[in-house]
């Protein structure tokens, strides 16, 4: 199958201290169209550093970044941005949702950004709310939500911009167990149903047992890459 | 999305923009209400100036400007005051005859313009009669009266009915002399007024300086909201021999000081404004430093960074503007209340009246200085949002994210 994302000999180096900081090490991993895939390792192993190079948040010290055969390792600022736009989706270990927008606003908002029609965001907000099993909240506001509640209306606005994979740096790791099941089933029905690909930093073991594929990080480099049938 | 996402964030801290917009609305009621008490201070100056002193025109001898010959006067002076009777926008004409001279008391003498008027028409124009503050206006006195200006008489040391001396050249270069008798003394804020000018009845004055019925000086008032200028302009083309002067010409003191009416409002707004720029760009820069991460996943999800610097812009434009219509309103109202009842400053008359002014003021803002303002508020509000907007788009987002 074809690389949907393809790292070759990616660096990061941070010079930031007086000793520079390796965080990733020459690193080269193939990511395909519909992988369920899970980063897991130590902390500090880089694995955050690995998915904002990813998700073109960041740029690698050295080596390239294709997203779709695009090398987006050598855009510049504003180009980046507007890729992130329409390719990734984003979702983050605290949410993240815009704290003035309510639920369904806050899923309009990525598709406002796209400028498409008010009618095309409200039907596709509200059709993301129902998947989601948030729809009776999509007139609250983010602190009118329980942690599980804002995370799924941040998997909608992940998704509301159709993107070609979605990140999630430790999406788990703010959630109640309860919460935590809820999340993973609806990813992975998304997943399967879709054929959206997902693409998930954790410590999470209920992450780890429910990804299809396991790349384990130590010091930056990948040390195994597990495929599960 | 970006105005509603930013009206929102105006009342994330309402207490916080609530001081704000507060602020605002004092700073803006206090920029109306002191560009209008200042206006007050001038337009009392201007407004007493031209209704007793120059009027709003004067026409003379062109030569009779250069060194006040007396045998410069206008020629059938008849014709132009029937002229100006029949234009609308004249009120009153009054015609005068002036000549330098001494005026001599049995204490003192001093330098004095004479002015010869027609007591009515003059009443007319300058309201001569309602300056009288002792004796009558040109009354009670059977044979040459004379008007003086109060200062001028405290400095002769005479009285009304206190017999003075006039001394002049006449028409034939010689040197003549009136005694003339002090029919009353008046009260005016203009110091040419009250040091320097004696009025007496013009047939008098003429007698005197063998003029028979010559005018040096023709000057009329205007009706409100007359172009002055363009009225004498019209004046002087239907007389190309005579002089025809607005008052902005006669008295360029008086055009400076209109000018400097609107610079007073600006310099006012500028530091008024400056003081206001320092708190909104404080808040704003409290909001933005306080959502460093929310505005970095902004960034992180597609938000181009123009769209995040408009978005802070309108916050900061929302937060600086909203509480115009209330400091304007508020300096509006109260710069009619005390427009049409006026502020008595009476307890210091003597000194505003030494330096020309009346002791009522009212504050007066006109249609461009409340433009003015608005748009002073708009220029500050626009100028405090680049830093904080600035300080917006240089975020990064995986720095702003990290640790998330």
């Amino acid at each position: 199958m074809a690389a949907l994302i393809r790292a070759t000999n990616i660096s990061k180096v941070y010079h930031k201290t007086a000793v520079p900081v390796h965080a990733i090490n020459n690193l080269s991993v193939d990511i395909a169209e519909g992988e369920f895939t899970a980063i897991v390792g130590p902390s500090g192993c880089g694995k955050t550093t690995l998915l904002n190079i990813l998700g073109g948040l960041d740029y690698p010290t050295s080596g390239t970044v294709t997203i779709n055969g695009i090398d987006i390792s050598g855009m510049k600022d504003s180009e980046l941005i507007d890729f992130r736009l329409h390719n990734i989706g984003f979702v983050f270990q605290a949410y993240n949702l815009i704290p003035v927008l309510t639920a369904l606003e806050n899923v309009e908002f990525i598709m406002l950004l796209q400028k498409r029609s008010r009618k095309e965001r409200l039907a596709r907000a509200r059709e993301l709310l129902e998947e989601m099993n948030i729809a009776d909240k999509a007139d609250h506001r983010p602190g009118q939500l329980s942690g599980g509640q804002q995370q799924r209306v941040a998997v909608a606005r992940a998704l509301a911009s159709n993107p070609r994979f979605i990140l999630a740096d430790e999406p788990t790791a703010n959630l109640d167990s309860v919460s935590t099941e809820n999340l993973l089933d609806l990813m992975a029905r998304i997943n399967r149903e879709q054929n959206a690909t997902f693409i998930f930093s954790t410590h999470d073991q209920r992450v780890m047992d429910k990804a299809r594929r396991l790349i384990r990080l130590v010091d930056g480099a990948i040390v195994s890459d597990e495929v599960r049938s | 999305m970006l105005a509603i996402l930013a009206w929102r964030n105006v009342w994330r801290h309402k207490g916080r923009s609530a001081v704000v917009i507060g602020a605002m609305v004092v700073g803006i009621w206090s920029l109306t209400f002191g560009g209008a008490f200042m206006n007050s201070f001038l337009l009392s100056y201007i407004q007493t100036a031209i209704r007793h002193e120059v009027s709003n025109g004067q026409i003379h001898h062109p030569e009779f400007t250069q060194d006040f010959d007396i045998k410069f006067t206008i020629d059938k002076p008849q014709r132009i005051v029937s002229f100006l009777k029949e234009n609308e926008n004249v009120v009153a004409v009054a015609r005068r005859s002036v000549v330098n001279g001494m005026i001599a008391s049995t204490r003192q003498a001093t330098g004095v313009k004479i002015v010869g008027v027609e007591p009515n028409e003059e009443a007319r124009v300058t309201e001569l009669d309602s300056l009288v503050a002792e004796g009558a206006y040109f009354e009670g006195i059977s044979r040459n009266p004379v008007l003086l200006g109060k200062r001028l008489s405290e400095k002769l040391k005479v009285n009304v009915r206190s017999k003075v001396v006039l001394t002049f050249q006449d028409i034939d270069g010689n040197i003549t002399a009136g005694s003339f008798r002090v029919a009353g003394i008046l009260d005016a804020s203009s110091t040419v007024i009250d040091e320097g000018s004696a009025f007496v009845v013009r047939e008098d004055l003429n007698r005197l300086l063998g003029i028979e019925d010559g005018v040096h000086e023709i000057a009329y008032t205007t009706a409100p909201g007359t172009e002055d200028d363009l009225l004498a302009a019209e004046i002087q083309a239907a007389f190309p021999g005579e002089m025809v002067r607005s008052w902005r010409e006669l008295a360029p003191l008086l055009l400076f000081m209109e000018q400097w009416m609107g610079a007073v409002l600006q310099v006012l707004i500028l530091i008024i404004m400056l003081a206001l720029a320092f708190g909104i760009i404080n808040t704003m820069l409290m909001a933005v430093l306080e959502r460093v991460r929310e505005v970095g996943v902004m960034i992180a999800l597609g938000t181009r960074r123009s769209r995040v610097f408009l978005m802070i812009m309108i916050e900061t434009l929302l937060l600086s503007t909203v509480g115009g219509p209330f400091g304007l309103l508020a300096g509006y109202a109260t710069i009619s209340w005390l427009g049409s009842r006026g502020i008595d400053l009476s307890d210091y008359s003597e000194g505003l009246k030494s330096i020309g002014y009346e002791s009522v003021l009212y504050p007066q803002l006109f249609l461009s200085d409340y433009l003015t303002i608005v748009a002073g508020v708009l220029i500050t509000a626009f100028l405090a949002s680049l830093y904080p907007a600035w300080k917006a788009i240089r975020m990064q987002p995986v720095e702003a994210i990290r640790g998330v």
